[in-house]
């Protein structure tokens, strides 16, 4: 098992399977009525690890509306959040930690068994 | 003061208001601000005297984002500031105006829904994106805090009006309207607003709106940091906007520093110094003119204020042609009602489509392979990305291109 520290902007309890995704964008890259990824693989009910997101200014809403079509990830784990992901899930209520490296974050694999707890993260516990 | 949960510092008020006792609307846009600005590391909020709401048009935020400014209005909550609303994605007194554009009626229906939600936390329905021509908005003092989206507004508050704003994206402007509050970060701080870095042009003889859209372009690609860079440049309202828009479009500034425009202080001595040269400028202007005939000539990107009008009209004077809609101008209704009658009637008579509340970029505009010219750097930076085929084309310009016409 091993443990990262990070800090938890949305605080909050998920468990689920790793998607890592290197550079997200919420506009373009994820349908929001499905939780699609551009490249098949699915958020819904994932843990979303990204290294990088970028923020369009729709983001916000598009993590919005993947909560409210049940398709959004359980948890969203980054190295440092950018202001409309912070906004989208303050909004919707879905726990976000940032402030764990690069390096850290890219250890964690696809389909990894991931834990959050505030700004803990546990990857197969 | 006491220390917020988080680390930032929240006053008595602020904890109140995130504990719920002004309703779950204004407790969650405080949440809102309150992380983000934790994201950014801010240590505290600041008091907004205005906001400038974006992120409005129902093509770019879609049913989700209806819906969720609609559960805010539905709570009661009202804005705790004034606030203005940048362009939607039609004209409400003319939704078929927009040449190359469908607009159906489940689109208009959504929009409205949108604009009656706004409405009822009481935003000022100004549909522009710029808001420093309104009294409501030169009339707040300078110096003051504001919350502003849109970047070109952002980059024209923080330049010219002396206001103070980073540039507020997604819904974080319509948060900061609910609260009064935005978190103190970038621009609200003194200094970052002191330029560090002066541009020099070699030669600035004669350069018209649409270079100075090229020279934002060459600066946003060069420029590092927040700092606003400085100039020492003087250009008139209309080519100061297409400047202010083109470097809000190519780059993540939110403020320049022009001598004679921008007030504060600035220690010129300490100035690092970097050249740019003319030639750069009409190199890339070169490339970007006019080389075919465009089906379409378009100005009002950011919206036309009543110099811009007046100065097409004078050009327009000139020939006896009709342009029967091929010539577009996207302004505000407000800019529409301070128009001079001379203005109206040589616009009119030469069949110039005036178009108010939107813009080319946010409505549905255009197909692939279609040409304009414009003389907004900015809109070519958008418009391009739809495989529009824009050329750069400035009002002085434009009596070349109709002759052949």
């Amino acid at each position: 098992m091993v443990a990262f520290k990070g800090r938890a902007l949305v605080k909050g309890f998920a468990e689920g399977k790793a998607v890592v995704v290197d550079e997200i964008s919420f506009y373009g890259d994820v349908d929001p009525e499905t939780g699609m990824l551009f490249d098949g693989r699915s958020l819904r009910d994932r843990i979303l690890v990204s290294y990088k997101p970028r923020g369009s200014t729709v983001g916000s809403y598009i993590i919005y509306a993947l909560k409210m079509n049940g398709a959004s990830p359980k948890a969203i784990i980054m190295s440092s959040s950018e202001p409309i992901i912070v906004a989208g899930c303050v909004l919707s209520g879905i726990p976000l930690v940032d402030g764990i490296s690069v390096e850290d974050l890219k250890t964690i694999k696809d389909g990894d068994l991931i834990v959050v707890k505030e700004g803990l993260v546990l990857v197969n516990e | 003061m006491v220390l917020g949960v988080e680390g930032m510092y929240l006053t008595k008020e602020e904890e109140r208001i995130l504990g719920g006792e002004d309703g779950w609307a204004k407790a969650k846009a405080l949440e809102v601000i309150v992380k983000v600005g934790e994201s950014l590391g801010a240590e505290r909020l600041v008091n907004i005297e205005h906001a400038h709401i974006s992120g409005v048009s129902y093509r770019n935020i879609g049913k989700h984002g209806e819906e969720l400014i609609k559960s805010f209005a539905d709570s009661g909550v009202r804005f705790s500031v004034k606030a203005t609303v940048n362009p939607i994605g039609f004209d409400l007194e003319d939704p078929s105006s927009i040449p190359y554009a469908t607009i159906d009626e489940s689109y208009v229906g959504h929009q409205y829904n949108i604009l009656t939600s706004l409405k009822a936390m009481g935003a000022d329905l100004t549909l522009s994106c710029t808001p420093y021509y309104f009294p409501q908005v030169t009339s707040i003092k300078e110096g003051a805090s504001v919350a502003w989206g849109e970047s070109n507004a952002v980059l024209y508050a923080n330049t010219v009006l002396g206001l103070r704003t980073n540039r507020e994206g997604g819904p974080i402007s319509l948060m900061a309207a609910i609260t009064g509050k935005t978190y103190y970060y970038g621009l609200h701080l003194e200094e970052n607003r002191v330029p560090r870095v002066e541009y020099v042009l070699d030669n600035k003889n004669n350069m018209d709106e649409a270079d100075y859209g090229v020279l934002g372009e060459v600066i946003a690609s060069i420029h590092e940091g927040i700092n606003p860079p400085y100039l020492d440049i003087s250009l008139d309202e209309i080519s100061l906007r297409e400047f202010l828009a083109a470097l809000g479009a190519a780059g993540n500034l939110a403020m320049v520093y022009i001598n004679g425009v921008t007030r504060g202080r600035v220690k010129k001595g300490e100035l690092k110094k970097e050249m740019i040269y003319r030639k750069e400028i009409e190199d890339r202007r070169e490339e970007l003119g006019v080389k075919e005939r465009p089906d379409l000539i378009y100005f009002g990107c950011p919206h036309a204020g009543v110099e811009d009008l007046r100065v097409i009209a004078l050009q327009l004077k000139a020939t006896k042609k009709k342009f029967d809609g091929k010539i577009v101008v996207t302004t505000s209704r407000g800019t529409i009602a301070r128009l001079g009658k001379e203005t109206i009637g040589i616009l009119r008579s030469h069949g110039v489509r005036l178009i108010g509340d939107t813009c080319l970029v946010v409505s549905p505009f255009g197909y692939k392979g279609l040409r304009i010219a414009t003389n907004s750097y900015k809109s070519l930076y958008y418009l391009s990305k739809r495989g529009i085929k824009v050329s750069l084309l400035s009002i002085r310009e434009l009596r070349d291109v109709i002759e052949g016409w």
